[in-house]
């Protein structure tokens, strides 16, 4: 018989009875139990199961009806699919650090590309800020994130890459810090780019009482498409393609500096 | 001999014997040391062919020396396995380092994931010694039984031993998204008694890293 | 001051008006209270001239100058992060790999092609890490990136420490290092440039080695 070594730990072979249900394995892997029910999952994120699952693309048959029960949002369909049956799986994403919350009829809003999966008692909808999906309603869901997330509480800016999501506080606003372009050095930066720019005039401020989640990241996770508003006027993310009125281009995806981006050749 | 310096960093320990480990792998050795690449693959015709496959990144160095060598790659994970005479099946580029007394060879483990090149070859060890092995996060061990079969990601998984049969079934149903890949389009699927190991990631692929 | 350790990916340091800290440009993740993060113009010694002398070289990492009254959260990309504390000492370290540092340490930079000569620049181009490198001298705290953690080992004058150009990421101590082409790494041919050289310390000291052979 061999023996499998870890620093310091006793080795843990795990099977479908001694694996946790609805919880964390370890750090990176989380562990579903399916009992003739279904989550929502994003593709290509289970790494083994035990028992007899089935894994189907959304918008196909008869699952249509817990598609619209569930999803506000027109997700690209070939994104998520349905887990139904019976046994335990096992969900994991690139090595992230995944995590479960419970939601009691609370609202909670996360990058998509964080999420991983959730129940079907939750509603799925698209956020007002782009690339961001909210949550409503009682249940569980899974979030991946780029090491651990941290918990801050408002007031507190953040910079925009590692905003992981916020729950019950209003959605942020975004704050420019412009003071480093004032005086003599601060012309030569805004005329010559000599000096270069700190890389950090444009972060999303939170006021008011709620949590803030944070990753240590400034690479993005992979964007899940959530879809698009209508194109038209007066529709935040919307609006005429092109337009720009004094400050507002519509709200910028998370990490783009829109007229600084231009201004600096970044 | 084979101790772990941190989860990403294995420290070995040699008094002149030698020990195989992935080539390119090491980062740091005091002593003396003499580092000789290996021919991988096997004999002859078949091992040519299997070299020209597997490429670089499977291939194995042979290091000798006095003092202690570090290894590490990609910050993956380390596990540390202790064989007795048995053997492990390890996806060949999951694997970090072997005690020089334990055989090494490569098995064709069939047409998991050939569209993608994906697991085509699994590096068999066998003997008496250590292995390291590597993961993309830290690896879950999960056992087979009789009564509990398991299905596993091709991505995912890292190595296994015991007495298991491998099948292979087709995985998520995209009937009318022909073309939509990106995913795994099958999964393996374990039966009989042993422990799998799995690792929380999907990068694993022939070809290099995602 | 000094940074706490959050998680293994995140540290934060919290400033008082008259402390200073530098860190690296798009380091800072959050922060609370009144903090201004300004470009640092004098990247090293020298003041301008050093500046474009870095550019020209690629070194492009700027730092930035981070004041104010408040608490800041610093990590990048993911990376891990380790606090090295100094206590008089010098500490080398690949500019690209410095995240953040208490403005109590003095800051200098290191022309790495006058060690060793030819061999020295060849061991720049090599290991792809330019030219420079980064001392940080006095007392203070820094908050160093890597690939997957580092460990530590130690350098003795018996014992001389070889390492992967690829895979360092600081010394400190009364170290001297050169570049070697040892035999026996002729028969390998790996991946990427600098397979063939070892960087190899000898001296007092320690050396910080990260868990991947990829920069960052």
């Amino acid at each position: 018989m061999s023996t499998y070594g870890t620093p310091g730990a006793a080795p843990r072979v795990l099977d479908p009875v001694t694996l946790p249900s609805d919880d964390n394995v370890d750090a990176y892997t989380f562990c579903v139990e399916l009992k003739g029910s279904q989550w929502f999952m994003q593709k290509g994120k289970m790494i083994a199961y035990y028992g007899s699952i089935e894994f189907n693309g959304i918008g196909h048959g008869r699952l249509d009806r817990l598609v619209r029960k569930a999803f506000h949002s027109p997700l690209h369909a070939s994104d998520w699919v349905v887990a139904e049956g019976s046994g335990k799986m096992l969900l994991a994403d690139r090595a992230f650090d995944v995590n479960s919350y419970d939601l009691d009829d609370g609202n909670l809003t996360i990058r998509s590309g964080n999420l991983l999966a959730f129940q079907p008692s939750l509603s799925l909808k698209q956020s007002i800020v782009p690339g961001f999906l909210t949550l409503i309603g009682t249940g569980k869901f899974v979030a991946a994130s780029n090491g651990p997330v941290v918990f801050m509480e408002p007031p507190i800016r953040v910079d925009p890459q590692a905003l992981v999501g916020w729950a019950d506080c209003p959605s942020p606003c975004h704050h420019y810090d412009h003071g480093y372009l004032t005086g003599v050095l601060g012309g030569l930066r805004a005329m010559t780019g000599l000096g270069g720019v700190s890389g950090e005039e444009h972060q999303f401020e939170f006021v008011g009482a709620g949590t803030v989640l944070l990753q240590s990241s400034e690479a993005l996770m992979t964007e899940q498409a959530t879809g698009a508003p209508p194109q038209q006027p007066g529709v935040p993310g919307g609006g005429s393609p092109g337009g720009a009125g004094p400050g507002a281009g519509g709200p910028r995806l998370p990490g783009q500096l829109g007229d600084l981006q231009r201004r600096f050749g970044l | 001999m084979f101790r772990l310096q941190s989860s990403k960093v294995l420290a070995v320990d040699l008094t002149g014997d030698a020990v195989k480990a992935k080539n390119g792998s090491m980062v740091a050795y005091d002593g003396q040391m003499a580092f000789k690449k290996l021919t991988g693959g096997g004999e002859g015709l078949r091992g040519m062919v299997t070299r020209r496959l597997t490429g670089e990144q499977m291939t194995l160095m042979e290091v000798k020396g006095h003092g202690t060598c570090f290894f590490a790659d990609r910050a993956s994970e380390i596990n540390l396995v202790s064989l007795n005479g048995e053997k492990l099946y390890v996806e060949s580029s999951n694997l970090l380092a072997t005690d020089g007394g334990l055989r090494t060879g490569t098995t064709f483990t069939g047409l998991r994931g050939a569209s993608q090149g994906n697991g085509l070859f699994t590096t068999t060890i066998e003997g008496h010694g250590q292995a390291a092995i590597m993961s993309d996060g830290p690896a879950v061990l999960l056992r087979v039984s009789p009564q509990y079969p398991l299905t596993v990601d091709p991505g995912a998984y890292v190595a296994h031993q015991g007495n298991l049969r491998q099948s292979f079934q087709s995985g998520v149903t995209f009937r009318t998204l022909i073309g939509e890949g990106g995913g795994e389009a099958f999964q393996i699927r374990f039966e009989g008694d042993g422990v799998v190991h799995v690792q929380p990631s999907e990068r694993n692929t022939i070809a290099g890293d995602v | 001051m000094g940074f706490r350790e959050i998680n293994s990916k995140m540290v934060e340091a919290t400033v008082a008006p008259g402390q200073r800290l530098f860190s690296q440009r798009g380091a800072m993740l959050a922060y609370k209270g009144e903090v201004s993060f300004t470009p640092n113009l004098r990247g090293g010694q020298g003041g301008v001239m050093s500046m474009i002398g870095r550019r020209v070289a690629n070194e492009d990492t700027p730092l930035m100058t981070v004041e104010g009254s408040g608490t800041v959260l610093f990590g990048h990309g993911g990376h891990h992060v380790q606090v090295i504390h100094l206590s008089g000492d010098i500490l080398y370290v690949e500019a690209d790999r410095l995240l953040a540092f208490e403005g109590t340490l003095e800051q200098g930079t290191v022309f790495l092609g006058s060690q060793g000569g030819v061999m020295g620049m060849v061991r720049g181009q090599v290991s792809g890490q330019g030219l420079f490198t980064t001392t940080l001298k006095g007392h203070g705290a820094v908050a160093v990136m890597a690939h997957g953690g580092v460990i530590e080992v130690p350098v003795t004058p018996q014992r001389p420490v070889h390492v992967d150009p690829q895979a360092y990421v600081a010394h400190h101590g009364d170290v001297r290092n050169k570049l070697s082409t040892a035999l026996g790494w002729r028969d390998m041919v790996g991946r990427g440039s600098g397979e063939a050289f070892q960087l190899e310390l000898s001296g007092s000291g320690a050396v910080y080695v990260q868990a991947s052979e990829e920069k960052l």
